[in-house]
Formats: C-alpha cells, structure tokens, sequence
C-alpha cells in the first residue's frame, strides 16, 4: 500500500509549464530520492506536495484520500513537512524559537510557556542526535550549516509522516551531513516517508531504497536503487550520455607565482597563513567545516579585516575591500558562498547584475553605453551558455545553476585573474557541475590561477591540482599529486585536531 | 515599448493617475485646467519636486532624510538675514549655503554609512538639532524680506514659463542622468537593493550612501532658498509639509521605501499628485483635516499597490525551478 500515490500532476506559471504529467509514488518506510538536473521539475513537484503552490492538473493521493493543501499549513496538518534549501528561519530569534515558531507550547495563558519549550528543544535534539546547538543561541549567529541543522529541527518538531529533504546535506560539511544521512535512515525505520533531493549520488546510493528521475518538467522513470546503475541514472537525467562529470587534470601551471600570502591573519579563526598560487593552477583548500576556509576567501577578498602581506602578481598589495579587490587584470575576484545573500540582486536582470562590478567598461564621458553593455552582456551569455529568456530577465527567477553561472560572468567580465571560488557547486545540478570544472581548467589554461574550496570532498580530489588542508586556522598539509585522496584530506584535518 | 511598460509599471501608474486627478478636479471646478491656474499648480508643485529629487536618491538607496524640513528652514531664514532684502549678497550666500545644506547632507552620510547609524534617528537628530541652532539664531525674530532675485526665481516667468519650473526642468534632467545614464545610478540600485550584494560586487558603498545625502541637503536648501522667494519672507515652520510631501511623493511615484526601486520621472509625477489634491480638496468644500485624511489614504493606496508587487514578485522568485 502507497502512501504517496501521484498522477499526471502539472503546474503552469502563465506560459511556463513547470511541470508536466508527473507520476510518483512511495512507501511508508522508506527513503525515496528524487533526482534531477536543476530545471527538471523537482521543486515545484515538492513545493506542490508541502502545500506552498497548488497544482493545476492531475491528483495526489495521501493515504487513501485526495490531497490538495492549500497552503504549508494544511500540508502540515496532513502529516507533511518539508526542509528547503532556501532557508525560512528569522534572524532575530533564537534557535528554539525558529524550531517550534507558530507552534509554540502554550502556558494556560496563552503566552509562551519557555520552560516546556526548552524541554522539548533538548528532548528533540536528543531523539535524533543532533550536532551540538544551543537552544539560546540567536540564529543571526549561526553558520550557514547550523540553520540548515536548525532548519532540519524545525521540520522535525512537526512530528511528520512524510518529511521532504530538499538538498539538505549541500550546505552541511562532511561529518553533519554523515549525521544527515544516519538520521534519514532512522526516519524511515521509524515507519515515515523521507523524499530526499541530493545532487551528491554517493548519498543517495547510501541511503535511497527508491529513486524516481526528473528530467524538463517530468517524471521519466522510477527505480529501486539497488536495481539500476549510477551510468543508467545519469543518462536518465540528463537525457544524453554524459562522458564524465570531472574533466582531465592536465597541470598547467607555470612557475610564476599569482598570489602569494604570508603571515596572513583574520580574528580568531585564522592565524598565520602562508601558501604561494601559481599562474595556470587550480589550488584546492579542503579540511573540516570551520577551520578558516571561509575566513580565508572573506580575507583575500578584503570583505573582512586581516593582517600579513599578500603579492599579487608579485606586487605587494593592500586589499581593505572587495572594491580594491576588483582592479582589472591584476585584481582578485570571489564567487561567494551565498549566491543569493552576496552575489545576486534577485529583482535585478541578468543584464545588471552580469556588469555592476565593471561599470567603467562601458562608461564614455561619464555616461553608460549600453550598446558596449550588450556587447559585453553577450559575451558572458554566449561564453557561459546561461540560460534566461532575455538578459532582462530577473536573476532571482533563474535555475541555481544558472544564477551561478552569473555570478561568475559578473567575476570573469572584472577580468581579475586570480578567481576564489568558494563552494562554487553548491546546490548546483550535474550537468552544470560539469560545466564549472570544465571551465576551472579551461581558465587555468589561460593563465588563471584558482583558489577553490568545496563542501564535497570528491571535487577536491579530481578537480585540484594540489591541495591545502586546513586546521585551527592554519595550513595543516598541502597535498599533490598521488597524495590527494578523501582520506589523506580527512587525516590531515582531523589527526592533529585530536593531538590539539 | 512593453517591456518598458512593464519595467516601470509604477511610473506610469503614477502618472495615470495624475492625469485622472487632473480629469476629476476638472469637473469638480471648471476653472482647474485654466492656463493660471496650471501654472500656479506646476509652481507649487515645483517645491515639492526640488525637495523630493534628493529624497528619492536617498530613498533608492535604501536610507531616508527626515532633516528637510529644517535644512530648508535654515536655508531660508538664513538668506534672508544674511541678504537683508539685497540681490548682491545673493552671490556668495547662495553658494555658501548650498555648500552648507551639502555639509548637513555629508554629515548625515558619514554617521549612516561609516557609523552604521539607522537612518531615521541620524536625519531626525541632524533635524532637531538644526532646529535648535536656528531658534538660538533668530530668537524667534521675524525676518527681513526676500531679495527681488530670489522672489523672480520662484514667482518670476519667462516667455511665459514659470522661472521655477524651467529650474525643475533642468533638475529633472539631471537627475535623469544620474539615475539612467551614470555608474553612480547602478551603484545606487545595487546598494538598495543589496548593500551585501553591492559590497561583494566592488561597488562604492560608502560613498555611494554618503552622496544621496549629500544631494538631499543640496535641493533642501536650495528649495528653501527658493521658498523665500515664493512667501516673500522666511519664517519659522516653513519646512515643516515637506517632510510628508517629499517621502509621499517618492512612494506615489513608484519607489519602493525600501529601496532599489523607483526613478525620479515618477516622484515628478507624485509632486504634481499631491499638488494637485491640494488643490481639488478646497473645490469639495473640505477641511484641511480631511485634506489630511486624503493625504494619507493616497499614501496608503499607492503603497499597498506596491506591495502587490512585491508580492507578484514574491511568486515568480519562488517559481524558481530546481
């Protein structure tokens, strides 16, 4: 007996349709992954299912009667929460609060009864074994990894037969998201549904017992997981055959050396740095979450303060902010961890988001052409192949793969040749993933050089030329050649951290 | 043409709706569209629309100025004593106090982008605190009469056009300008939109924020100047509507108080709505509270207009497919 049974379900937005006869079902119990390029329809297919859109066509059926929430709220009261990528937690309040909002416990007054809050805070965290957090802790504190942990609490505190994981694991670093799988399992043990959206498949290969396949707004096929091939999967996905997801490493780097960074200290989370990136190379800086890799990219960028001397191009330079990082061809340029909190204006069009960091490109006399802003637009556009309708259209309506692609568009068009990527993949679909490795050793050919952090090890291990690890804010090993592997990544960032 | 329509659905509301309000004050009072009584409207409006040009800079860039009122107080009433009624002192204390409205503007800037002072409690201290000095200054003494220049800047014509509408002409150009035509215009969508987003794209921000302010002292001051003229004196209070006028003006016409949104050809056509309900208020016999209560249910319905907006906006962000 299903307990998710779904037929022909579409949804139109105006001329758009999002998703066309979508069929699906699944079983209490279990762990169902959906997988799927960005654009191939599994949002709306779950924004549909936790109640945030309606559908226009086709039935869903939950436990033997017709489904149709009209808003989250009705989903929940179903049985039905869902965890998205794009968080919806405040700021302002504190953890316990986001987890239990507008479900608070009551004292006979009606106000909130904080005592019975606490409890049942500690006692949730407890039940499923949460990473350590403290139920006090104002959100605005957290990292980015932490809200999504909170995110997943608040999803849980609803107590939901069916729980929808939409990239949960993306934001998470490797030991939470380890957590995260382990608690997938313990969920559908406990006799729920867990669908489960992932871009990663060794994760869903962990822990999926049943996958269903999007691809352009459809459901294309459906499959127990032991029962069909990664290969098989992927050429479902992307509907062709795609030959690798990494590109052939072939070093290019030269001996000249792009930036070089000593001494290079930020607060308390990263003290004394020294590394040299070559002209031509792809640098990776691996190590676990919170060991002063974002502190390093934020640094080097001049986003945040830091002292110790930085040569860029062999000339000592001074960066106290992204502006005086962004200087043309001897400048640096960073793709951001938060591509909608740093580097997208969502109501703004691909067209201006693409140039604002190179107004003077197409400034004549103190006035904008935009004749060389088109022409310069188009360049990227074409380059990237960045899919949008027009270049008016807005960046917040693009697929996350394609946002990404802007983002980089504006970074390459500063003409900075020394890129710091960080997580550049994250939330991004496989086919796009290709692509930015590709284009990570194309530059590099050219004579970029590329500082490049990722959340997800493997990247490190086939993408980088040789890589840094990080601990206690330090370089804790450099890597190369043969040496680069998961596990001497994982030892060096870890072993001495006991030792410490 | 319709993506010009639709990029800037609000501007053109904004002025539909002008053009309606124009429309029914007609038929309420016949003489409305009389040439005199254009002109005096569009004169009117004039000082509004001089006020609301370095609101909307600020406003765009995601802040607010609450010191108008009294740095177009202080303008006035300090031209009008240093010039003691003469036309020649005018050339150096007209610079010298556009320099001084810039320098208000400078230091509210400084404390809202260096100091991370919220905007609303920057501007209203710099208000008070402007407003103080003057008492101090005058002791609440009448001033002398305004300098025959000034009064022909504001009342004067030429060929036939209102003197101060051919001065809201040329502002109205230049901003233009700024806004559609110059980096700092992209700078200052940006910044309101996403000061975090601006920063990590290498724009200006300090000086960005800084200069909107700067441009709000400067048409503050200069509309009190120009004030002087119009009442034939400066008195105290003088700025007062212009607080209300000069935010109205900006959310009628099509900026999101927010920020990152809106363009100065709408706050045009906001001044001239506020104008002209000033004027069709006295055709319906009504009283000057009701004239109140008018005011702010035209401010409700514009921005609840806006928020529908928003809201649209709101959709197709979360169509966002993946």
């Amino acid at each position: 007996m299903d307990l998710v049974t779904v037929n022909g379900l579409s949804k139109r937005y105006g001329g758009i349709v999002a998703l066309s006869e979508a069929t699906f079902s699944a079983r209490a119990g279990e762990v169902h992954a959906l997988l799927g390029e960005n654009g191939a329809g599994k949002s709306t297919f779950i924004q549909i299912l936790s109640g945030a859109v309606q559908h226009d066509g086709g039935s869903i059926v939950v436990d033997g009667q017709d489904y149709r929430p009209a808003n989250p709220d009705a989903a929940q009261a179903r049985g039905i929460a869902a965890v998205f990528q794009e968080l919806s937690l405040i700021p302002d309040l504190s953890v316990e609060q986001n987890i239990w909002f507008r479900h608070e416990p009551r004292t006979w007054l009606g106000t909130v009864n904080r005592t019975q809050m606490r409890l049942k805070t500690l006692a949730l965290l407890e039940k499923y074994n949460f990473p350590a957090l403290r139920p006090d802790q104002e959100l605005r504190r957290l990292t980015l990894a932490e809200r999504q942990i909170v995110e997943i609490a608040k999803g849980l505190a609803k107590d939901p037969r069916i729980l929808i994981l939409d990239e949960a694991t993306s934001a998470l670093p490797a030991r939470e998201a380890e957590w995260l799988l382990n608690l997938t399992r313990q969920l559908a043990a406990e006799g729920r549904l867990v669908i489960f959206i992932s871009h990663r498949m060794a994760e869903v290969r962990a822990i999926a017992d049943r996958l269903t396949i999007f691809r352009n707004g459809s459901t294309v096929a459906a499959h127990e997981a032991d029962a069909v091939s990664d290969n098989e999967i992927v050429t479902q996905m992307i509907g062709r055959h795609l030959d690798r997801l990494y590109p052939e490493r072939v070093s290019t780097a030269t001996d000249r050396i792009a930036l070089g960074v000593k001494g290079f200290s930020s607060g308390s989370r990263l003290s004394g740095v020294d590394f040299a990136l070559r002209e031509g190379e792809v640098l990776g800086v691996g190590g676990l979450q919170g060991h002063g890799q974002r502190e390093l990219f934020q640094a080097l960028f001049g986003a945040t303060k830091a002292s110790g001397s930085i040569e860029l191009w062999g000339k000592p330079v001074s960066i106290g902010n992204p502006r005086q990082a962004l200087t043309g061809k001897d400048g640096i340029a960073l793709v951001p961890e938060d591509r909608r909190g740093q580097g997208l204006l969502l109501t703004k069009s691909v067209r201006e988001n693409l140039t604002l960091s190179v107004i003077k490109r197409f400034t004549e006399n103190g006035l904008l052409s935009r004749q060389k802003e088109a022409a310069l637009v188009k360049e990227m556009v074409d380059f990237l192949r960045i899919k949008a309708g027009t270049p008016e259209q807005l960046a917040g309506t693009l697929s996350g793969g394609n946002q990404q692609k802007v983002i980089f568009g504006k970074m390459l068009l500063t003409q900075a040749r020394v890129l710091l990527l960080y997580d550049p993949t994250r939330g991004v679909d496989v086919g796009t993933k290709g692509e930015i490795f590709q284009l990570m050793r194309d530059l590099a050919a050219k004579g970029y050089a590329i500082l490049f952090h990722s959340s997800d090890m493997p990247e490190l291990v086939h993408v980088a030329d040789r890589v840094l690890v990080m601990r206690n804010g330090r370089i804790a090993a450099t890597l190369e050649g043969v040496h680069i592997s998961e596990e001497e990544i994982l030892r060096a960032a870890m072993l001495e951290t006991r030792a410490a | 043409m319709s993506a010009f329509l639709a990029r800037n659905r609000l501007i053109v509301l904004a002025y539909a709706g002008m053009l309606a309000l124009l429309l029914v004050t007609a038929l309420f009072s016949p003489g409305f569209l009389s040439v005199s009584n254009m002109r005096s409207t569009v004169v009117l409006a004039a000082f509004v629309g001089i006020v609301a040009l370095g609101q909307t800079f600020v406003i765009i860039g995601g802040g607010i100025d609450l010191s108008v009122p009294w740095v177009l107080n202080s303008a006035a009433i300090i031209m009008a004593l240093l010039c003691g009624g003469q036309d020649l002192p005018l050339v150096w204390v007209m610079p010298l106090l556009l320099a001084g409205g810039a320098f208000i503007g400078l230091i509210n800037g400084i404390g809202v982008a260096q100091f991370g002072v919220p905007p609303i409690i920057m501007t209203l201290a710099t208000n008070v605190i402007l407003q103080g000095l003057i008492l101090v200054l005058t002791g609440g003494s009448p001033t002398p009469s305004a300098p025959a220049l000034i009064q022909f800047l504001s009342v004067g014509r030429l060929s036939g056009f209102p003197v101060i509408a051919l001065i809201w002409l040329a502002l109205t150009l230049v901003a233009t300008l700024l806004l559609s035509k110059a980096a700092f215009g992209r700078h200052l969508y940006a910044l309101g939109t996403s000061a975090t987003v601006a920063e990590f794209s290498g724009v200006p921000t300090a000086r960005t924020t800084i200069l909107t302010y700067v441009i709000s002292g400067l048409t503050a001051a200069f509309a009190g100047m120009l004030l002087t003229g119009y009442s034939g004196q400066a008195y105290l209070g003088m700025g007062d509507a212009y607080l209300f006028t000069s935010i109205a003006a900006v959310a009628i016409g099509g900026a999101s108080i927010l920020g990152g949104s809106g363009h100065y050809l709408g706050t045009v056509a906001g001044a001239m709505v506020l104008t002209i309900l000033t004027g069709l208020l006295p055709a319906l016999n009504l009283s000057s509270g009701a004239l109140l209560i008018v005011y702010g249910a035209v401010i409700l319905l514009t921005v609840s207009i806006g928020s529908e907006t928003f809201a649209g906006l709101g959709g197709r962000l979360r169509r966002k497919e993946g």
